[in-house]
């Protein structure tokens, strides 16, 4: 079956004048004035309020739970604990299916009924009138602890013997895959030379400034359950939550609040949203629990801490031929949430942009005595990056190659798109070459050189650095409710307003706005007509929200097909109406007009007025009543089974944007500290919807990846012990620790989607940990550093700096 | 234990009971009912909470509710009751983009209120440090930067 393109431009809908616009955000006005309604804002009668006690013991068997003395303080309505909540609930839903990707699966309970698997976890719920007793009485849970050896190091944890995590496995594996292609072993007996080493990502997180933040009510009479969440997922939420619960699931409605910020970290299913809403059911109170910080940072899940151990080889022209990685991600804990999939992105991104024909990739995925992964912005694939770039850095040195022809030399061609990478993935479009040589014209490359040296003559020691990241978007796995497909509704009031009903929701970055453009442009109508509804299962049609920048790429598209659709039936009575053929039509404005006599016009309103007041009259009587379409869209280009995939594998991406960032900064070789002077991106996403919202969206991302590369970091003891839980000690970029951002748009439309989008969401998160490496190491040439792990702290880079010393580096 | 306090909140005098314990960011929300006070962190760090005490900017996750009596507060929702009449700070805000989820910007536009009152012209360094008790995880702060900038310029105009 030929895969569905759509290089040709459409020719349904009207000329694009709001597409492309810098429409500002529809929220925004309210959100302002301090007028967004969050999960934390909403207050219902009788409310209780909930504090979870959670494990202090990285690794250990629950013996026994004394909640004696919390149940006695006054206010305590409801102390929870296992025993209790696994009579009733049944093991938790997993929304991505674990053997659909080939992996273990544990049967996982809202509260852990033997032990605990990482600090954080929740082990008992105290309810109460107010959340100052809830947490009092929470305190005052007595349990009795057996410590086991807490397994933290991902190697370790494979080792034959460690201690097992998961009593029921017989290792610490959740899974692995190889990828194999070409002949690797003649690769290397040819090559001219071999790097070799390990990249290593740390650990860090997303973390909202709005934490978790849930209200429930459940209903006895109408045995109905509302949950009111700060979640990107209301439709698997709602999944997840009928499936644990044993209630119907359309007898659960997920309602959306304004959610403030999410990055991956509000996707389902957490223990913690199926415990208040077990509460709120078993009680016939409505319960509220906003998480706090500390909380987050211990059990709201965690990200990357991935070890990659490469070798490449090259030829003395800077090509590399084969390339050989082991990858072993440590995933914490094993959970329900989505997270441990990020480590398959990363092996299936692996050469990212590159084309090498002989490359063996192996990845292993260990559990460990730590928070759980959890979706994260750049889902896995900062680490390909990350590896992919440092190896071109090390190849550039080790030849002497310019660092940018050595990727100029390396890159996948414009013609060879679509592009089969060994994983499988199969890559839609782009021009490297061309977005190479656009960020070095913005960066003045070739001016550098003798910047630096000026520079150095001063005693300031500056370096530029570049790195390309890869960022495939609109992530469709098999067995799970994470696809490539959304629907959307729209619906057409008489008086020709315009409501769209969507099945993907917004975590704050304002994709209704985009929405409501594309739906004005495909109908010709007036942006201001049009009202975007999200995020209410009870209302939106089925759609699973937002993740992989799927909102415009897929939601968008859904979008477009039903005001095609729309338009066509609005056309069909215009036509009869103004006695021509519906070709001949042309809208703008709310206006349909002959294409070649535009004052020969009628209004949406004068169509929608024949459609709903006239349906017995002369122009809407051929035509079904209502002016009203639901449509889904899916995704062509993604390939589940072997027998259709192009060369037989599987690919579960479609859309692959890219971004090339360039930076220079300062270097102070007697303190290790960094500064960034310049910061520069190149970005190619397709079409772009809105340039306001997607360059805003970009920063975010640019400030995450800066962040992870320099600031921030989870770090764990050698007990499991975490110790940074507030933003005292795990800090977040501010405003002064942050560059101006220069940012050019290049557009590949992606032939693959009706607007030839690509996804925004995650972009700039992933460049920053190589590029700034990079530039650190070009700022003192003589000491040869090689960066290969983050967070580039001036400790690090300062011990990079001793090392390097002592070993003779940069003497004359 | 609760104590009674007289508070005047945007212009409005309220006498509440509040439990000694609570905190203003709380009291603020849960009494009064002005979620526009967001809370981010509970330890001083975010600036989510940002509200004006007598007319200064103070993280109201980290003042107990009784320590406030007798004085006047000023919340977002104080510096404007109309979608159609926003401040310029905030009117700036929207038209760069300088929010996304919202959930700083309170905290956000109150600082620049007391930054530009007390330097109506900053440089951007200036605005920066004058931000940088509030965290943004969303925008990167430029657009924010940027909206500062516009304001002070459109404010300076209006004098
Ligand atoms: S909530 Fe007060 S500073 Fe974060
Ligand atoms: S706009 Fe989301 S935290 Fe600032």
């Amino acid at each position: 079956m030929p895969v569905r393109r759509y290089d040709q431009p459409q020719s349904q809908g009207s000329a694009l004048k709001y597409v492309g616009a810098e429409v500002t955000a529809v929220k925004s006005r309210k959100l302002v004035a301090g007028r967004g309604q969050y999960a934390g804002d909403i207050y219902l009668d009788g409310m209780l309020h909930v504090a979870f006690l959670r494990s202090p013991h990285a690794h250990a068997r629950i013996r026994k739970i004394d909640t004696s003395e919390a149940r006695a303080i006054p206010g305590v309505v409801h102390v929870l604990t296992a025993e209790e909540v696994n009579r009733d609930l049944g093991p938790l839903l997993y929304t991505i299916e674990p053997e659909g990707m080939g992996a273990k699966r544990a049967q996982l309970f809202a509260l852990p009924p033997k032990k605990v698997r990482f600090v954080g976890e929740p082990v008992a719920v105290v309810a109460a009138h107010d959340k100052y007793t809830a947490r009092k009485a929470a305190d005052l849970i007595e349990v009795d602890y057996e410590s086991l050896p807490a397994v933290v190091d991902c190697e370790a944890a494979l080792e034959p013997g460690a201690e097992l995590i998961e009593p029921e496995w017989s290792d610490n594996l959740l899974g692995s895959r190889d990828f194999r292609s070409g002949d690797p072993d003649r690769a290397f007996a040819e090559a001219d030379g071999v790097v070799k080493g390990t990249v290593r990502t740390h650990r860090y997180l997303g973390t909202p400034i709005e934490p978790r933040a849930y209200v429930v009510n459940y209903d006895s009479f109408e045995g109905r359950l509302t949950f009111w969440a700060s979640t990107q997922h209301p439709h698997q939420l709602r999944a997840c939550l009928a499936d644990t619960l044993g209630l119907p699931e359309a007898s659960v409605r997920v309602i959306q609040a304004d959610v403030g910020g999410a990055f991956g970290l509000k996707t389902p299913f957490y223990p913690d949203e199926a415990l208040i809403a077990y509460l709120a059911y078993k009680l016939g109170r409505p319960i509220k629990w906003i998480e706090e910080r500390a909380e987050n940072f211990l059990a709201g899940g965690h990200a990357r801490e991935e070890r990659l151990h490469y070798e490449a080889a090259y030829r003395k022209d800077g090509s590399v031929t084969g390339l050989r990685v082991r990858i072993i991600a440590d995933v914490g804990a094993q959970s329900t949430l989505q997270g441990c999939w990020m480590a398959y992105v990363t092996a299936s991104c692996i050469p990212t942009v590159y084309k090498i024909p002989n490359c063996e990739i192996r990845l292993q995925v260990a559990v460990t005595n730590k928070c759980p992964w959890t979706a994260y912005r750049g889902f896995g694939k900062e680490a390909a990056t990350f590896l992919m770039e440092r190896l071109m850095d090390e190849v550039a040195a080790a030849t002497g190659i310019d660092r940018a022809a050595v990727r100029l030399r390396n890159y996948i061609q414009p013609e060879d798109f679509p592009y089969h990478q060994v994983s499988g993935s199969i890559l839609d479009s782009g021009n490297y070459p061309a977005a190479m040589t656009r960020l070095l014209k913005m960066l003045d490359y070739d001016r550098f050189e003798s910047e630096r040296e000026a520079a150095r003559k001063q005693g300031r020691r500056i370096g530029i650095g570049i790195a390309h990241e890869l960022m495939p978007e609109g992530c469709t796995l098999p067995s799970s409710l994470i696809s490539g497909y959304d629907g959307c509704t729209i619906r057409v009031t008489p008086s020709g307003d315009i409501k769209v009903l969507t099945g993907v929701t917004s975590p704050g970055t304002g994709n209704e706005t985009g929405i409501a453009q594309i739906v004005a442009d495909t109908l010709g109508a007036d942006l201001k007509r049009i009202f975007v509804v999200q995020g209410d299962t009870e209302i939106c049609p089925f759609g699973l929200g937002n993740f992989s920048s799927r909102s415009i790429l897929i939601g968008g598209a859904a979008a477009r097909e039903a005001a095609v659709d729309i338009r066509a039936k609005m056309f069909k009575v215009a036509s009869k109406m103004l006695e021509v053929m519906p070709a001949d039509l042309d809208a703008e404005d709310g206006q349909i007009f002959v294409k070649d006599a535009r004052s020969h016009a009628v209004s949406f309103a004068d169509v929608t007025r024949a459609i709903y007041r006239e349906s017995y009259g002369p122009h809407a009587l051929d035509f079904e009543p209502g002016l009203e379409v639901t449509r889904y869209y899916r995704t062509p280009n993604v390939y589940h089974q072997p027998q259709l995939h192009p060369f037989g594998g599987f690919s579960a991406y479609p859309s692959w944007p890219y971004g090339l960032a360039g930076c220079v900064v300062e270097v102070d070789p007697e303190t290790g500290a960094v500064k960034i002077l310049r910061y520069c991106y190149v970005h190619d996403s397709g079409k772009i919807v809105n340039p306001l919202l997607a360059e805003g969206n970009l920063h975010g991302g640019f400030a995450q990846g800066i962040g992870g590369a320099m600031y921030e970091n989870l770090a764990y003891d050698e007990n499991g012990q975490l110790r940074t839980t507030t933003f005292y000690d795990y800090t977040i970029p501010t405003a002064v620790d942050l560059p101006h951002f220069e940012v050019e748009h290049q557009e590949t439309l992606s032939p693959f989607n009706p607007l030839g989008c690509k996804g925004v969401g995650e972009s700039g998160i992933g460049a920053p940990l190589s590029a700034i490496c990079s530039a650190i190491e070009n700022a003192l040439p003589e000491l040869k550093l090689q960066l290969r792990e983050t967070p580039l702290t001036p400790n690090r880079v300062w011990g990079a700096i001793e090392r390097a010393r002592r070993a003779g580096n940069g003497k004359a | 234990m609760r104590v009674p306090i007289e508070v005047t909140v945007n212009g409005k005098a309220h006498r509440v009971e509040v439990d000694t314990r609570t905190v203003l960011a709380d009291m603020i929300r849960d009494q009064l009912r002005l979620t526009g006070t967001h809370v981010g962190c509970g330890t001083g760090s975010c600036g989510a909470c940002t509200v004006m005490l007598n007319g200064r900017t103070v993280k109201s996750c980290c003042i107990l509710a009784p320590d406030v009596d007798g004085q006047e507060i000023m919340t977002i929702e104080g510096l404007a009751d109309d979608p159609r009449h926003l401040h310029p700070i905030q009117e700036a805000f929207v038209v760069n983009h300088g929010l996304q989820c919202g959930y700083c910007t309170p905290g956000m536009v109150l600082s620049a209120l007391q930054l530009l009152n007390e330097n109506p012209h900053p440089a951007e360094a200036e605005i920066r440090r004058g931000i940088a008790g509030n965290l943004c995880r969303c925008t990167g702060y430029q657009f924010i930067v940027k909206s500062i900038e516009a304001a002070a310029a459109k404010m300076a105009s209006k004098k």
